[in-house]
């Protein structure tokens, strides 16, 4: 057959199976603001990959991000692939068709440059089924010249090593610079024809840029690390993490894909600041994203205005990792609103924060449109909110909360985690008494003042240790803890007017042993992938069985990874990742949280995290501090 | 004022459901900045009415919505504004302004013409020579698919015109608010009256147009009244 016509009837096999899949419009693509470029006009061909469904990845900032990115280039092409679901996997195998592009169609293995976004641990193995069945070799060692090369980013790229085996190369800390910076070098080796082995160095070269196969890792006999060592002259020692310094000159899209279906996040993110100063020592994203950078307000203004024309979203979410802590939130939130009056569009703050001065800013919100109102104590004592420095007390909580409810609210979220270091069963009691406190500050407003139908819902998550935390040496409750943990949970909060949810024990358990998991887990991954388990993130897909299953056959213990408390000097799998931040730090807050002492908020003084090593990076560095 | 518009859902999004292809259009209107009137109340929604819901899976050539605007725009703008608004497969073809007293467009709606691609040339050619036994039949059974059971029904004077052209079945069918013969029944019927009841008959529908009536009671594309 001719390529027109093998095209052709790869176009017919994918109708026929569209016609028998349940929700083909995850698979259709020609959304509104879906760049079409012209294949054979651009000489770089990037497949970006979400590992999880369209309505997931959809939901995805960072891909609109580079999705605009890439496509802003006139030499370069950025289609999307999301991972399909198992009835559209079963019918695309019946139909022998390979995992193709929403734009153009093109199989995955036509690209240049796969790219996989790392949002969380278990999308890990839908890397490994969507490289299948796009046609590319699963393990890096086993692919040619002709392959594409796998590339990834994301938080969970900053503890590459499970993924170790199947990606090329990762990219560390923010994307925007060094996306382009790698196309280039990709671009480079197709023009000139140059081997893998000569691109992965090169791309060693990029500052925070990792390639996996030129580190020798070596171990142990207890299973620990014993050293990772550069085996060529292009691999630096540790890997730095890319920052882009100023958020005003850093590209952000001023149009975004507009799915005809409804995903999650269907809406208009409107990123006004990027890390946090806050110090939550559970919280990843806290340190990964530092140091917070914000955008300028008339930045925000021009681009909330140019997407609302370009997308005609109904809804805009302010987001960032505490959007309460914007310099200036209640400006911000007073122009939009003027200027989106006409046009019917409300503006909603997904993570709020309960201490930030916001009662003006609800009262404006509320105008538009009233939605249920999220707070995240994340501990149910004061002792513990200061473990994790969580510097939120209960006064600041139930203020809000009588705010809200006399602007009335009447709904409100609750969030906590359990299995938190040093937690005891006092602790898990005060998640009902705060629920109970929050329940009278309902009824203490008079009647007819408060709106009807209280409901407050109380969402327990399994503490999962990750890396570059002050809890990345700590242990995670056994599934058994957590189960217990739990029974005593639903005991305390069986209570009227709130409704308990908590995450599946299992599932957290896995996540964390991919969280701070070596590079031997990516011989337990591909086991388990071997085996059928994919789209772990989903309950219906989820085969804990089959995971221990491989556990077993590859000679691991998952408590090794999940339960094991680890010593100061252990070389900890990440350790040749540089994230921003010491981890000499990181030991000191771990100290300090062993004694429930607290560590202040950035900007009220540098506490010295490592950044102000990085000359001119974050704003409230204080060279001189410890 | 309103504004009556004919416009395509092509056949890359047929598997897009009705309501998907409502929240679209509103998106597109609200992206043209065209002055559309709202609804007043706590969320509101684009005064929009379209004249027929189509189906998953049918691409339509010629459908219809009814949208009522703030200000007076010219048919022109209308078009112009809305198709750069509009994704590839959801262009408009044409607009024109409507008294405020017409009726609405589904009070008006009478049958809808089907353009259906029948996938397999034999199984094509069978259906096609099994139409002129059918016509000739009194009544012709089909069944029908209510919200909860299966009911048989005479889909007869529901045909108003029937044809084979090729691969295609050509067909004009009642449609109206309350009653209508779906593709599927009609080619359910022909299959049996062919002789190849229970194979999987795979095709593209298309529909074409929607049909009012006009005065002297012909059929006339629903957007001509």
């Amino acid at each position: 057959m001719r390529k027109d016509e093998l095209k052709e009837d790869l176009n017919q096999r994918f109708e026929r199976v569209l016609e028998k899949v349940q929700k083909a419009p995850r698979y259709t693509g020609g959304e509104m603001n879906t760049a079409v470029k012209g294949w054979d006009e651009c000489p770089l061909h990037f497949g970006f990959c979400f590992p999880d469904t369209y309505e997931v990845g959809m939901s995805h900032l960072g891909l609109k991000i580079l999705y605009g990115l890439i496509n802003r280039e006139n030499w370069s092409l950025c289609e999307r692939f999301f991972m399909p679901w198992t009835d559209m996997m079963a019918l695309m195998e019946e139909e022998q068709l390979p995992l193709l592009s929403m734009e153009s169609r093109h199989p995955l293995n036509e690209f240049d440059v796969v790219g996989f976004t790392l949002q969380y641990e278990m999308s890990f193995s839908n890397i490994l089924a969507m490289l299948k069945m796009g046609g590319i070799p699963v393990e890096g060692k086993d692919r040619g010249e002709n392959d594409p090369i796998v590339v990834a980013g994301g938080p969970c790229a900053f503890n590459p090593e499970p993924l170790a085996d199947f990606i090329d190369a990762f990219m560390i800390g923010d994307g925007e610079d060094v996306m382009t910076e790698l196309n280039r070098v990709i671009l480079e080796r197709k023009e000139k024809g140059m081997s893998r082995e000569a691109c992965l160095r090169n791309l060693a070269k990029l500052e925070g840029v990792y390639v996996p196969s030129l580190y020798d890792v070596e171990y142990n006999a207890d299973g620990t690390v014993a050293s990772v060592t550069p085996n060529c002259p292009e691999a630096p020692a540790a890997v730095r993490k890319r920052v882009v310094t100023d958020l005003n000159s850093t590209y952000y899209p001023e149009e975004f894909p507009v799915p005809y279906t409804e995903v999650i996040f269907d809406r208009i993110m409107l990123e006004i600041m990027r890390g946090c100063t806050r110090g939550c020592r559970f919280c990843q994203a806290g340190i990964l994203y530092r140091p917070v950078r914000e955008r300028s307000l008339e930045k925000l203004i021009k681009l909330a205005e140019k997407l609302q024309s370009s997308t005609g979203y109904e809804e805009i979410s302010l987001s960032s990792l505490s959007s309460g802590d914007y310099s200036c939130l209640p400006e911000l939130i007073r122009e939009l609103m003027r200027r989106m009056k006409d046009k019917r569009v409300s503006i909603s703050l997904p993570s709020l924060r309960i201490d930030s001065v916001l009662k003006e800013s609800l009262e404006e919100t509320q105008q538009v449109k009233k939605t249920s109102l999220t707070f995240a104590p994340e501990a149910g004592t004061q002792r513990m909110r200061d473990v994790i420095n969580k510097g939120v007390t209960e006064e600041d909580l139930l203020g809000k909360v009588r705010d809200a409810f006399e602007g009335g609210w009447s709904s409100v979220k609750l969030y906590f985690m359990s299995g938190l270091p040093t937690e005891t069963t006092e602790d898990l009691d005060g998640i009902a008494d705060l629920a109970q406190k929050v329940i009278a500050e309902y009824f203490n407003v008079p009647k007819p003042q408060r709106a009807k139908g209280l409901r407050v819902t109380v969402s327990v998550s399994v503490f999962v240790p990750k890396p570059f935390t002050p809890f990345q040496w700590a242990a995670q409750d056994t599934v058994e803890a957590v189960i217990a943990k739990q029974e005593h949970l639903k005991q305390v909060l069986n209570i009227k007017g709130v409704t308990f949810h908590w995450h599946e024990p299992y599932v957290s358990y896995l996540e964390a042993c991919f969280a701070r998991g070596d590079r031997r887990m990516g011989a337990v991954l591909k086991r388990a992938w071997e085996k059928g388990c994919i789209l772990d993130g989903w309950n219906e897909t989820f085969r804990y069985d089959l995971w221990m299953e491989a556990f077993r056959e590859c000679g691991l213990d998952p408590a090794f990874y999940a339960n094991r408390e680890r010593p100061k000097e252990e070389i900890l799998p990440w350790d040749h990742i540089d994230s921003g931040v010491t981890k000499q730090f990181l030991w000191r807050e771990k100290e300090k949280s062993e004694r429930a002492e607290t560590t202040k908020d950035c900007r009220k003084g540098c506490n010295g995290c490592g950044l102000q090593r990085w000359k001119g990076v974050c704003a409230y560095a204080n060279a001189g501090s410890v | 004022m309103r504004m009556l518009a004919v416009f395509e859902k092509g056949e890359r999004i047929r598997h897009i459901g009705h309501l998907d292809i409502q929240r679209s259009v509103q998106r597109g209107l609200r992206r043209s900045g065209l002055p559309v009137a709202y609804s007043n109340g706590f969320n509101p929604h684009i005064l929009i009415t379209f004249a027929s819901a189509l189906s998953t899976g049918a691409c339509g050539k010629r459908e219809i919505m009814d949208v009522t605007m703030a200000e007076d725009v010219s048919s022109e703008e209308f078009l112009d504004r809305m198709n750069k608004a509009m994704p590839p497969e959801m262009q408009l073809s044409e607009a024109r302004p409507l008294d405020q007293k017409h009726p609405a467009l589904m009070a008006s709606l009478r049958a809808a013409e089907y353009d259906l691609l029948i996938r397999d040339p034999g199984q094509a050619g069978k259906l096609t020579a099994a139409i002129p036994a059918m016509m000739a039949k009194e009544t012709v059974p089909a069944m029908r698919k209510t919200k909860t059971a299966l009911k048989e029904c005479d889909i007869k004077p529901l045909i108003y015109e029937l044809k084979g052209e090729g691969q295609h079945i050509l067909a004009t069918l009642v449609l109206t608010e309350r009653e209508a013969c779906k593709p599927g029944m009609l080619i359910e019927a022909l299959s049996r009256e062919a002789g190849i009841e229970g194979e999987e008959v795979r095709m593209l529908i298309t529909r074409t147009a929607l049909l009012g009536m006009d005065e002297n009671d012909r059929l006339v594309p629903l957007e001509t009244l």
